[in-house]
């Protein structure tokens, strides 16, 4: 979730990305709002044809936007010329690649030393002790006078890490960069950049393997070009990509102030609540007498389910948490119905939910009257 | 497959002049595992202006043996000369790390399967990289000549373009004019063909030869025995041994009955 304490590095505002084609016009991006904060590790995942290295591409200014804009450190990269952002890119991004990209008559440690040469960066008689230093960090430094076809293809892929922080960059860029290794060699690029997060880089990497995602801080569901709402991917996770997506669309955002009532007890809901940022109560509140607190619902957490799952009126009060205000991100009645025919699981996972929180509820009620 | 029996008792023409030595070329890796034999021990002399096919199954050893002949890699025993064009011959296995990078960037190119270009780069930056990297020539005369390496392999129209924007047997295309930067007597290229189509490889096949038509070495490293036909020089490879070595020929070799 976004660290508020931190800068965003990279912004993407109202993003879209049209190819032509032999075939007609194909959308890739259909409008993607996204902060990334200094220090985070982002996975952007998505199935194939999704949109998730076309995001990345922008990122990078490997393809340019049809329209909206991108901010890396607070600079709109498309509004420089394409040398201003080449040099830009090669001092601000590492790029690391899925087939590595290095180049094949140049060792190791010559590959490191490219982009220092490339973009001027430390001075020629400190690159090979600096490219050395890199090797050494991702442990090949035994290697280094060797060229790429003498190493293993994780080694390859270190090689080619090490590169990408040669200019010291403070933003390292992967697309799919485990994607050509085996699961040893995966883990242990993944290792490489947990480091990286813990020196202060921020990363962000496309992935179709999900179990990279439990490594990172951050993930973002990329489906049919758009960014699936970070709530909804914590609150429902047992939906498919493109439910998700529909999920979506059909969202209803809200702000609450810090203490306010969303819900009283006893009023009708037709609304489906996920926490999007901050911290709820459920209280309940009986004419004479003290609060009883039911539950603190956290970000990703929901609450409405058991009315409109179960029937009937609020079960109790729900208010913002004093401490602060509380976004919130609504489903309509119709669509949450539509939701839960379309995924048994979800529908399996939530009435389980609203069995255990009838059986709190009552209990609390009961000693409340005993009260 | 009576044509890889050997013939190599002809010699090759006077202006033909023996290029590459290897001897008893052997390549042993320290594993977790154990003790892996890549190379048993490997003889061959390749001349001048030849096309090595080195063709072997997945594993028979002809990676390592390209990475023994560019010096990617160390040699456990044995030896691999060249004879340069000044009549000097060095044994690249007994030299220091920066003569070895200076020897390679001056003879040696390099082609992999899976050409390597960088994505953020245009084509005539990807083919400077190295051109800058040897610090040999001014940023000015580095582009002209990138363009006229594009132009060898006919893409001087796409000069400005993202490799994104091109063909597999296009981005291999650049990545040949790439390892012609430095104007290197040998090439080597493992597998070039071998994420192409049959159509797109007879392109890479076209501009070897024309690259062979003007005096430079190739050593191809294939899998795939189909293209046995194409090479001026067959070196058959299993279980890290030549088992066949049609010897040298000026011309790509028929097939006989």
């Amino acid at each position: 979730m976004n660290d508020t304490t931190s800068a965003p590095v990279i912004q993407l505002r109202q993003v879209v990305k049209r190819f032509k084609t032999a075939a007609g016009e194909y959308i890739g991006l259909r409008g993607v709002d996204v902060d990334i904060m200094a220090g985070q590790f982002v996975a952007i995942v998505g199935k194939s044809g999704s949109g998730k290295s076309t995001m990345l591409n922008m990122i990078t200014g490997i393809d340019h936007p049809t329209s909206g804009e991108v901010l890396v450190n607070g600079v709109n990269i498309y509004k420089m010329s394409e040398s201003e952002r080449s040099l830009f890119r090669g001092h601000n991004l590492g790029i690391v690649f899925q087939f590595f990209q290095l180049l094949p008559m140049l060792t190791l440690l010559e590959n490191t030393m490219l982009p220092m040469d490339y973009c001027n960066a430390f001075s020629p008689s400190e690159r090979p002790q600096r490219a050395m230093e890199l090797l050494k960090m991702v442990g090949l430094q035994e290697h280094a006078h060797k060229l790429p076809a003498a190493v293993s293809s994780g080694q390859q892929q270190a090689a080619a890490i090490a590169r990408a922080m040669a200019t010291d960059p403070p933003i390292i860029v992967a697309d799919e960069p485990t994607g050509n290794l085996d699961s040893r060699s995966a883990e242990e690029i993944i290792n490489l950049f947990n480091q990286l997060v813990l020196q202060g880089k921020t990363i962000i990497l496309v992935t179709h393997d999900a179990s990279i995602t439990k490594r990172t801080t951050r993930t973002l569901i990329i489906a049919d070009g758009k960014i699936i709402d970070e709530t909804v991917a914590q609150a429902l996770p047992l939906l498919n990509h493109n439910q998700m997506l529909k999920v979506t669309n059909s969202l209803e955002h809200m702000e609450i102030a810090a203490g306010a009532t969303i819900i009283h007890k006893g009023e009708h809901i037709d609304y489906f609540f996920m926490i999007a940022q901050g911290e709820v109560e459920v209280v309940l509140q009986p004419p004479k007498g003290t609060e009883v607190t039911l539950a603190r619902l956290r970000e990703g957490e929901f609450f409405g389910e058991v009315e409109l799952v179960h029937g009937g009126n609020s079960i109790a009060n729900v208010r913002a948490f004093p401490d602060g205000p509380v976004k919130l991100v609504a489903l309509h009645r119709k669509e949450f119905t539509e939701m839960l025919v379309g995924s048994p699981l979800t529908e399996e996972a939530l009435s389980r939910i609203v069995q255990a929180r009838l059986v709190q509820n009552r209990s609390a009620d009961r000693k409340k009257r005993w009260w | 497959m009576n044509t890889f029996l050997s013939s190599s008792s002809a010699r090759p023409a006077n202006n033909h002049k023996l290029l590459i030595q290897l001897s008893e070329v052997a390549k042993v890796y320290n594993t977790a595992a154990g003790d892996f034999i890549a190379l048993k021990g490997i003889n061959a002399d390749i001349y001048a202006g030849e096309f090595v096919g080195v063709i072997g199954k997945s594993g028979a050893g002809k990676s390592t043996l390209l990475n023994m002949i560019t010096g990617a890699d160390m040699i456990s025993s044995g030896e691999v000369i060249f004879n340069a064009s000044d009549g000097k011959s060095v044994s690249i296995h007994k030299l220091s790390e920066n003569s070895l990078a200076v020897w390679r960037g001056r003879n040696v190119g390099i082609i992999h399967q899976s050409f390597q270009l960088l994505p953020m780069l245009n084509l005539v930056e990807n083919i400077m990289l190295p051109l800058d990297f040897s610090g040999r020539y001014k940023r000015r005369v580095s582009k002209e000549l990138a363009i006229e390496l594009l132009k060898l392999v006919e893409l001087e129209d796409h000069a400005y373009k993202l490799p994104a924007y091109i063909s597999g047997g296009q981005k291999q295309r650049v990545a040949i004019a790439r390892s012609l930067a430095n104007d290197p007597p040998i090439i080597v290229a493992d597998e070039p063909t071998g994420s192409l189509d049959t159509l797109t490889a007879e392109t890479i096949f076209e501009i070897f030869e024309k690259l062979i038509e003007q005096g430079r070495t190739i050593i191809m490293v294939t899998h795939d025995n189909n293209l046995a036909p194409r090479f001026t020089r067959r070196l058959l490879i299993a279980d890290g041994l030549i088992t066949a070595d049609s010897g040298f020929h000026l011309a790509p070799i028929q097939e006989q009955r």
